[in-house]
């Protein structure tokens, strides 16, 4: 499918070409025509994607979509389809492709399914076995509205969605392209970044905060998001490259890297059609915002010998930058929409300004935080965005206007959008689907929850919530950690960068589950064999499912060994919910073929093992 | 960090298109399309023409597993693999001379029994000269800060995504395994291809054992089957590779075959050495020779980072190293392939590699070196042909006065990289177009426009 239309749009490139070039391109097509064999539709040589089929199933969130008008057709005499109730503009427009397309969507998930996604999703933590009782029982119709509203409000998103900013902004202690420690500035920046997150501060005021921060980033928070960026080996248009670069896929959702080095005509055509439009001089021209800031160990601007965009430099990490004849060789600061610094005003502050004030920066954040809790952006890839193709780039294209419309709106308010985002039946639906055969052209259509597994430190601290067990790391003497306002650790979705833990093996737990480093390895969510190996040898694990120290087993134990009890008490403290039937029969039957103690310990074990604590 | 005058300042690989790099014989050999380079500037796309690229590829196809030694730090080549005397080598260094090779005997004593076996290249060149860029530019063979560098898997997982299509049902370890090493990342690609990582404990691996003993695993194991069974009704499919893996583990923990592959015996630990890493070679050796499924393994020694007291320094890293490799090397070539006629030293190709080098010439003041571009890299086994020497240096080392091979350059990087896939059999040339990015994710940057190649003569 992707391929097929890459064909298309080679073709129409060709025919704009110029004569001279035009005779090329014809001979070089008509050699790629020869050499295709078997599939007409596919330009490239079918042996170099041998196993692209199977890999692209596995490279999750990276292909394109169907139109989703292109569904799978119900045949004639099967059952109505049964659709979910509309809450919100969500809703109305998931529904009417839904229903376009005659696709099935899964049911709406059980009341302890919910509960745990939305506490993990919101608020990075499983229910409380207290709360997952409490929400079953409670009758109220408004339940699952007062749940999120309660945990929007909790001091546990904060926690949670500031390792979601820390990971999009890389707050780490250590970067390869700065070639040096970035340091204690990653606390300042992780406090900074909960701060804001804690006093609600609106979206666009928290990026204009970080762009234009300044100062010792061990001690200014703000000031490391332009200090993380320089770039050690090569001259200083690098670094300012990479600020604007950057910016632009955190903030803008778009790959504006690709024409670092080079235009886009030429090149993007098949890639990106926005991004083939737009020219290097561009990014030049918004790299040049910077110029004026000294970034070192301390970010000051404006600096005290303040630099220009110079086209003259033939080393370092980018293709050489020399101008154009008949162009000037100083490159000034403009951004995409001809913006250039107002009189006086402060080089970043202008780009902080017309960035935040650009659709795109609301609708790429919109996408962003979509992504986070449907599994899947309604562009992908999310740092991607084709400004020129967004009607079908986009699954639901005037979804994603209306929700842009609707952020704006609303201040830029994150929580707000979570809400409505949260609160719709689509982000509510079961992630079983068993209304029909599944099949992956759905994708798109959001007909079910995704399934996806935990990340890395929510299934840490999910595993040690469960069994009672706790930690606590402070990077320091005993007479510093003992001072109030020392920064303690206590569940790793808390912890301030991928470093900080690292010397533990908890550390180690996170690498091996994909936490990645926010700088040369990225977060990944896949499973793999050492995952599979941690979970089933891993002394963390074992330990937590010991009676002797002092976990949710020992507690059991202490209050009763009647076998039912031990596996309800198991099963809500660990999966959130009551056993079924046919569970408790297996479970009770297995803690009574030997010594109960034991073997309870044995079922924590396989309670923390099932796909289902992995996966939601 | 001293800095020191341009050898490491030479252009980096820009994109070809803006002049820096690209080769005009790319152009020529389109032949028949008769147009000049300059029109294509701006509106000549690579992949266009992939189909049509005129570099035909040797693929020497001649290994079967790679094992890759890593010398963290930045090895210095001019008391080791080019070796250059002066006032400032120690007597404890012992050159000695083997036909055309100078060895410095007194430090690694037991490789030169092997040197029959060993093809250096001494005309290598890293980028740049800062740590974790060159040691990541080094295990991906590409500039980490570029666009596909931000994407791109280590070497070992290109290695272990090719090797997929042959694998057996019996073949039960991942392809990919390192030893605690810095940085290996799996890139874009699938979990699966990613490297298993070992940490090494005492003689063994420790997460390879059930603290609570196998029997009481199986134990939970059956109870585990038995509530997860319908574990393939609703969830993703990465449950369900979950849950492969799950079983993988198993086997790797428990079963007869598999687990003593993790363990180094007493012998074996002091015949290699007596340390971790030696450790590491051997579960290295008995991974590969099981034939189950591994067959890229890393394996990293730390230290060689010598600012200060090199000699001293470096007495303790070689030593390390001499008694692993060289047990290695032996080991291997007396065991069987798993053709006829071949040993597994024919059929595996051992390469000790760095991030860069270091100075050369007198010591500084510290009585140390510091980074410097010019490197050597040290193959062996794999249809290397023993006795080559690719390039030659000046007095001191610091220069190429002949670069050794076809391409007559420096050896980079990503021609080394190049060089390890085509041992390998997998296509260096091959662009993959499964990539996030959606532009093509190439195994050796433009090695379709020729760019990089392999180091072809340390085969012939």
């Amino acid at each position: 499918m992707r391929l097929a239309r890459a064909h298309s749009v080679h073709v129409t490139h060709m025919r704009v070409a110029t004569a001279v070039v035009a005779i090329g391109l014809l001979a070089a097509t008509a050699a790629m025509a020869a050499n295709t064999a078997g599939n007409a539709d596919c330009p490239f040589d079918p042996t170099l994607h041998r196993d692209a089929q199977s890999i692209r199933a596995e490279v999750s969130r990276v292909a394109e979509f169907a139109a989703p008008s292109a569904g799978k057709r119900r045949s004639v005499g099967s059952p109505p389809i049964a659709y979910f109730e509309a809450r919100n503009i969500i809703d109305t427009h998931i529904l009417d492709a839904l229903k376009r397309a005659k696709i099935a969507p899964a049911r709406v998930s059980s009341d302890s399914e919910f509960l745990r996604r939305v506490t993990l999703d919101l608020a990075g933590r499983i229910p409380t076995s207290g709360e997952a009782q409490a929400f079953v029982a409670d009758t109220s119709a408004d339940k699952r509205d007062k749940a999120i509203d309660r945990l929007l409000a909790s001091d546990e998103f904060n926690d949670r969605w500031t390792l979601w900013f820390g990971d999009l902004v890389q707050n780490t202690q250590f970067a390869t392209a700065i070639g040096q420690g970035t340091g204690a500035g990653s606390v300042a920046y992780y406090k900074w970044i909960r701060q804001s997150l804690a006093e609600r501060k609106p979206y666009d005021a928290m990026v204009r905060e970080l762009l234009t921060g300044s100062g010792d980033p061990v001690l200014v928070g703000t000031a490391n998001y332009t200090y993380r960026l320089k770039q050690g080996n090569g001259p200083l248009q690098d670094t300012w490259d990479n600020l604007a670069t950057q910016s632009g896929a955190q903030f803008l959702g778009m790959q504006l890297m690709c024409i670092s080095c080079h235009n886009g005509a030429g090149h993007l055509e098949l890639v990106n059609t926005g991004l083939a439009h737009l020219k290097r001089r561009q990014l030049w021209e918004l790299a040049a915002f910077f110029s004026k800031t000294s970034i070192n160990r301390f970010v000051q601007e404006p600096n005290v010998f303040p630099l220009d965009y110079v086209l003259n430099t033939t080393s370092g990490n980018k293709s050489p930058r020399q101008p154009i004849e008949g162009q000037s060789d100083i490159v000034l600061p403009r951004y995409l929409n001809g913006g250039a610094p107002a009189d006086g005003e402060l080089w970043r502050t202008a780009y902080a300004r017309y960035l935040t004030a650009d659709r795109q920066f609301a609708r790429a954040a919109v996408n962003y935080i979509w992504k986070e809790l449907f599994g899947l952006g309604i562009v992908e890839p999310a740092d991607n965005f084709d400004l020129e193709k967004l009607d079908t780039q986009a699954s639901h294209p005037q979804l994603l206007e209306d929700l842009t419309d609707a952020f704006i709106a609303g201040g830029y308010d994150l929580r707000a959008l979570m809400r409505v985002m949260t609160q719709s039946n689509t982000y509510q639906l079961a992630s079983h689907y068993d209304t029909g055969a599944w099949n992956e052209s759905y994708t798109p259509y959001f007909a079910r929850h995704y399934p996806r597994r935990l990340q890395a430190e929510m299934l840490f601290d999910a595993m040690y919530r469960a069994t009672s067990s706790r930690f606590d790391v402070c990077q320091g003497t005993p007479a510093i950690c003992s001072q109030p306002g020392a920064l303690h650790v206590t569940k790793t979705v808390a912890s301030p960068d991928p470093y900080f833990l690292l010397g533990f093996n908890i550390g180690q737990f996170l690498s091996d589950f994909g936490a990645g480093d926010r700088d040369v390895i990225e977060r990944s969510n896949s499973p793999s064999l050492v995952q599979a190996i941690s979970m089933m040898n891993d002394s963390l694990v074992l330990r937590a499912c010991r009676r002797s120290m002092n976990t949710t087993v020992t507690a059991i134990l202490n209050e009763t060994l009647d076998p039912d009890r031990i596996t309800e008490r198991l099963y809500l403290a660990t999966l959130s919910r009551y056993p079924t039937a046919n569970e408790r029969m297996l479970a009770t039957q297995y803690l009574r073929g030997g010594k109960v103690e034991d073997r309870t310990e044995d079922l924590q074990f396989v309670l923390l093992n099932k796909l289902e604590f992995l996966f939601h | 960090m001293k800095r020191n005058d341009c050898q490491i300042c030479a252009t980096p690989p820009a994109f070809p298109l803006n002049g820096a790099g690209f080769s005009r014989r790319g152009f020529i050999r389109l032949g028949g399309l008769g147009l000049v380079a300059s029109f294509f500037s701006d509106v000549f796309h690579p992949s266009l023409l992939e189909a049509q690229s005129a570099i035909h590829p040797t693929v020497r196809g001649t290994a079967k597993n790679c094992i890759t030694i890593f010398l963290e730090g930045g090895a210095s080549q001019a008391d080791l693999w080019d070796l250059k005397e002066g006032g400032w080598t120690p007597a404890a260094l012992a050159p000695t001379s083997y036909g055309d090779v100078r060895w410095p005997q007194g430090y690694m004593p037991k490789t030169a029994q092997h040197l029959g076996k060993l093809a250096f290249i001494r005309s290598g060149l890293a980028w740049v000269a800062v740590h974790p860029l060159a040691q990541l530019w080094a295990q991906i063979g590409r500039n980490p800060a570029s666009l596909t560098g931000r994407i791109a898997p280590h070497i070992g997982a290109v290695v272990a995504i090719e090797s997929y299509a042959t694998r057996k049902p019996d073949d039960v370890l991942p392809a990919f395994i390192a030893f605690e090493t810095p940085k290996t990342t799996t890139g874009y690609f699938p979990a699966r291809y990613g490297p298993l990582v070992i940490r090494q404990r005492g003689s063994g691996v420790s997460s390879l054992r059930h603290e609570d003993g196998n029997a009481r695993l199986d134990q939970r194991l059956q109870l585990l089957d038995q509530l997860d069974a319908d574990r393939t009704g609703g969830l993703a499919k990465e449950a369900n590779d979950f849950a492969d893996f799950a079983v993988t583990a198993r086997r790797m923990t428990e079963s007869p075959e598999i687990s003593p592959l993790f363990n180094v015996s007493g012998a074996d630990h002091i015949r290699y050495g007596n340390t971790t890493f030696g450790d590491s070679l051997v579960l290295a050796k008995q991974l590969i020779a099981s034939r189950r499924g591994a067959r890229f393994v890393q394996s990293t020694s730390y230290g060689w980072d010598h600012h200060s007291d090199i000699y001293n320094a470096l007495r303790g890293r070689t030593s390390e190293l001499d008694n692993a490799y060289s047990a290695l090397l032996a080991d291997l070539a007396a065991m069987p392939g798993s053709e006829a006629g071949k040993t597994l030293l024919d059929e595996t190709i051992v390469m000790i590699y760095s991030e860069f080098g270091r100075t050369v010439g007198p010591l500084t003041n510290q009585g140390g070196r510091d980074h410097y571009g010019r490197m050597g890299i040290v193959f062996a086994g794999g249809g290397v042909r023993g006795g080559r020497i690719i390039g030659k240096t000046d007095q001191t080392g610091g220069k190429a006065v002949e670069y050794g091979w076809k391409a007559n350059r420096d050896v980079r990087p990503e021609d080394v990289t190049a060089t390890l896939y085509s041992a390998m059999g997998i296509d260096y040339t091959t662009v993959r177009h499964d990539d996030p990015l959606n532009r093509g994710f190439d195994y050796v940057p433009n090695a379709r426009e020729g760019q990089y190649e392999p180091v072809d003569e340390i085969f012939s």
